[in-house]
C-alpha cells in the first residue's frame, strides 16, 4: 500500500493517465487562499441583498463538498443528507434555546451529534448498495423530520423554534448579515479543505477504490467498513455544522425547511454537474447551480422550478460525467462534442 | 374478536378494514414504480407526478363529460402510456447506463417539470372528484363501515395487479419484459429490442400510475404538492414487498396501509409516518430483497 501513499498530491479526481495536469497546481492551496481572501474582500463591494445571495451560495458550496465525500468519493448515493442538515440545525437551536449554550459551543456539538448519528445508522445502512442505500437514507431523513415535528416540547413542532438572539436571554448575539457572510465563507472553505485533505489521505484512496469495486478493495486489504463509516460520519458532521450555522442565521426554523428533500437534490445536482469525486467540481457546481437557481427565482418568479427542472434534464443528458471531467477530456483529448457524452450512457 | 370491550374491538376492526382498503390503493400506486425499478433499475422519482396526471385527467373528464372516475381510468391509462413510452424511448434511454445519481436526477427534473405544469394548469389547490357513491358505505357486523368508493378502488387494484401478473407471465411481450430485466445482453441476443421493451415497460408503469391516479381522485382529495408523498409511498411499498414480484407491491402497500391505520389509532400526531419509515429502514437492513422479493433480483444489490 506504500505506493498509494507516495502518489502525487494533485491526483484528486480520477487517477491521471498519461500527461501531467500542468495547470492544476495553480488551483491548489495557494489558489484556495487567494480565493478565500477574494471572497472576504468581495464583501465590501456588495449590497445587502447580494451579500445574502453570496452567503447562500457559500452555504451550498459547503453542503456540496460535504455530500461529495460520501456520494462522490465513496459512490454511495446518500439521498437523506438533508437529515443531517436538519439534525445539526435543530441540535444548535435546541441547545441555544433550552440549554442557553453559546453558539460557538452549539456549532461543534451539532456537528458531533450529526456525525455520531451517521456512524450509528451507517453500521446497518452502509451494507446496502445503490438505490437501496439511497432509499434507506431518504427514509431516515423523512423519519427524523416526523420525530422533530412530534417532539413539540423540545423542538416547537411544526410551528418552528425561535432562537433568542437579542436581549438578556440570548446566549450569543445575532451575527448580522456581515457576520454570517464571513461565517459561511469560512465554513465553506474549511469544508472544502477538509474534504481535500481526506481525499488525499489513505482513507481517500480507500474510498475511491470502494467506488470502483468494493469487493476488489476489500480483497486488497482495505477495511471498507471503517473507510465508509469515516466518509459517512465526516460528511454528516460537516453537513450538521452548516445546518447549525443556517439555523442561527434564520433565527426561526421550521421542520419543513430544515428537512426539505429539495436541499438534498440540489446538493446532488451540484456535485454531479460539477464533477463527483473531485475537489473543485462540487465548488464549481455549487456556485453555478446556486447562482442559476437564485437568478431564475428573481427573473421567472412563477415558473422558476419549471425552468430548473428543464435545466437539470438538459444538463444531466449532455454532461453526465460533470463539467470538470468534460473540461479535462476536452483539454487533453480535444474532445469537445457533447454528443459523445450522450453516446456514453445511451442504451 | 369476542369480548366485552365492544367499542375497542370495533375500532380495531374499523382501522383494519380502512388500512386494508388504503393499502390496496397504495399497492396500485406502487405497482408501476416497482415494475420500472425491477426491470429497468431506474427509480422513477416522477412516478407520483404521473399518478397526479391521471387524477387530473379524471377530474377534467368528469368536469367536461360527467364521466365516472373509475371509467376514466381507461383513458387516463392510455394517455399516460403514450407519455411514458415517449419519455423512456427518447429521454431516459439516453442515460439508462449511467451511474444511479444520473437517472435519479433526470427523473427528479421530470418531476419538477410535471408538478409545475400541473400547478400552472390546475393551480395548487386541493380538488376532489364528486361521485354518486361518495358517503355511501356498506355496514358490516359491529357497525364497521366499508366506504363503497374505496371498496371499488381496492377491487380494481387487485384486478389490475392480477392482469399485470398475467401479462408478464403468460404473454410474449410480458416475457420479453421480464427477460430484458433479468439479462439485457442475453435478451438482445434473442432479438428482443431492448429500447422498445424498456419504453413499453415505462409506458405500462405510467399507465398503471394513471389508472391509480383516477382511483386516488375518486376516493380522496389531491393537489400537485402530493407528488413527492405519492412517490415516497411507492418507494416504501415497493421495497417492503420486494422488487420483481408483481404481487409484492400490493403486499407492501397492504403492510404500509395497516401500519398507518393501526399506528394512527395508537400514536399521537403524525408520528405514524416515522413508524412507516422506521419499518422501511428495518426491512432494508434485515431483508433487503423485501418481504416477498426473489433471490435473483436481490443480486441487484450489487449493481
Amino acid at each position: 500500500m506504500t505506493h498509494l501513499d507516495a502518489a502525487p498530491a494533485e491526483t484528486a479526481g480520477v487517477p491521471a493517465t498519461g500527461r501531467r495536469r500542468y495547470w492544476l497546481p495553480v488551483l491548489r492551496w495557494e489558489g484556495g487562499a487567494v480565493a478565500l481572501l477574494a471572497a472576504l474582500a468581495l464583501q465590501t463591494r456588495l449590497y445587502t441583498g447580494q451579500e445574502r445571495t453570496v452567503t447562500t451560495i457559500a452555504m451550498f458550496v459547503a453542503l456540496a463538498a460535504a455530500w461529495n465525500l460520501i456520494g462522490g468519493y465513496a459512490g454511495y448515493a446518500c439521498f437523506g443528507q438533508v437529515g443531517f442538515f436538519g439534525l445539526g440545525g435543530y441540535t444548535a437551536a435546541v441547545l441555544m434555546t433550552h440549554g442557553h449554550l453559546s453558539f460557538w459551543l452549539a456549532l461543534p456539538l451539532a456537528a458531533a451529534l450529526a456525525g455520531a448519528f451517521a456512524a450509528l445508522i451507517g453500521w446497518p445502512l452502509l451494507r446496502l448498495k445503490g438505490h437501496y442505500f439511497a432509499v434507506a437514507t431518504l427514509g431516515v431523513s423523512e423519519g427524523l423530520r416526523e420525530v422533530v415535528i412530534n417532539a413539540g416540547t423540545l423542538t416547537g413542532g411544526g410551528a418552528g423554534i425561535t432562537i433568542p438572539t437579542a436581549g438578556a436571554g440570548a446566549p450569543t448575539a445575532w451575527l448580522g448579515n456581515d457576520g454570517f457572510y464571513v461565517l459561511m465563507v469560512l465554513i465553506a472553505f474549511a469544508t472544502v479543505a477538509l474534504v481535500a485533505i481526506i481525499a488525499r489521505s489513505r482513507t481517500g484512496y480507500a474510498l475511491r477504490a470502494i467506488n470502483q469495486d468494493e469487493d476488489a478493495a476489500a480483497s486488497m486489504g482495505i477495511n471498507t467498513t471503517v473507510a465508509k463509516t469515516i466518509a459517512f460520519a465526516g460528511s454528516a458532521a460537516l453537513t450538521g455544522a452548516v445546518g447549525a450555522a443556517y439555523a442561527f442565521q434564520q433565527v426561526t426554523i421550521f421542520p419543513e425547511r430544515l428537512f426539505d428533500v429539495d436541499v438534498t437534490v440540489l446538493m446532488v445536482v451540484m456535485v454531479v454537474l460539477g464533477g463527483a469525486g473531485t475537489v473543485l467540481g462540487p465548488v464549481l457546481g455549487a456556485v453555478a447551480v446556486a447562482f442559476a437557481s437564485e437568478w431564475l427565482r428573481q427573473r421567472f418568479t412563477d415558473v422558476h422550478s419549471f425552468v430548473l427542472g428543464a435545466l437539470i434534464i438538459v444538463a444531466v443528458v449532455l454532461l453526465p460525467q460533470g463539467v470538470t471531467a468534460y473540461a479535462r477530456d476536452a483539454v487533453r483529448e480535444r474532445r469537445l462534442s457533447l454528443l459523445e457524452n450522450v453516446r456514453r450512457y445511451r442504451l | 374478536m369476542a369480548g366485552d370491550e365492544g367499542g375497542g374491538v370495533n375500532q380495531l376492526a374499523q382501522a383494519t378494514v380502512y388500512g386494508l382498503l388504503q393499502g390496496c390503493l397504495f399497492g396500485l400506486v406502487a405497482v408501476g414504480f416497482s415494475l420500472v425499478w425491477g426491470v429497468l433499475n431506474v427509480v422513477n422519482l416522477a412516478h407520483g407526478a404521473f399518478v397526479l396526471g391521471g387524477a387530473y385527467l379524471a377530474w377534467e373528464l368528469h368536469d367536461a363529460f360527467g364521466l365516472d372516475p373509475f371509467v376514466s381510468m381507461l383513458p387516463a391509462a392510455v394517455v399516460l402510456f403514450g407519455l411514458g413510452y415517449a419519455i423512456q424511448r427518447w429521454l431516459v434511454n439516453l442515460v439508462v447506463n449511467a451511474p444511479i445519481f444520473i437517472t435519479l436526477l433526470l427523473t427528479f427534473g421530470l418531476q419538477l417539470l410535471a408538478v409545475n405544469t400541473l400547478i400552472l394548469l390546475f393551480t395548487a389547490n386541493y380538488r376532489s372528484i364528486p361521485t354518486g357513491y361518495t358517503g355511501i358505505s356498506l355496514v358490516l357486523a359491529g357497525d364497521v363501515r366499508v366506504p363503497l368508493g374505496r371498496l371499488i378502488a381496492a377491487a380494481l387494484a387487485i384486478g389490475l395487479t392480477a392482469a399485470l401478473v398475467y401479462l408478464t407471465r403468460r404473454t410474449r411481450t410480458g416475457l420479453a419484459i421480464l427477460a430484458t430485466g433479468m439479462d439485457r445482453g442475453a435478451a438482445r441476443l434473442m432479438s428482443i429490442k431492448a429500447a422498445h421493451v424498456y419504453a413499453l415497460t415505462f409506458g405500462l408503469a405510467a399507465a398503471l400510475a394513471g389508472a391509480a391516479g383516477a382511483a386516488v381522485g375518486a376516493v380522496g382529495t389531491f393537489s400537485p404538492a402530493d407528488a413527492g408523498r405519492l412517490t415516497l409511498f411507492s418507494f416504501v411499498a415497493a421495497v417492503l414487498g420486494g422488487l420483481g414480484n408483481m404481487w409484492g407491491a400490493l403486499l407492501g402497500g397492504l403492510v404500509l396501509g395497516l401500519v398507518e391505520s393501526w399506528g394512527g389509532q395508537l400514536l399521537p400526531g403524525t408520528l405514524v409516518n416515522a413508524v412507516a419509515f422506521a419499518a422501511l429502514v428495518i426491512v432494508l437492513a434485515i431483508r433487503p430483497q423485501g418481504l416477498a422479493g426473489r433471490a435473483f433480483y436481490a443480486s441487484r444489490l450489487e449493481a
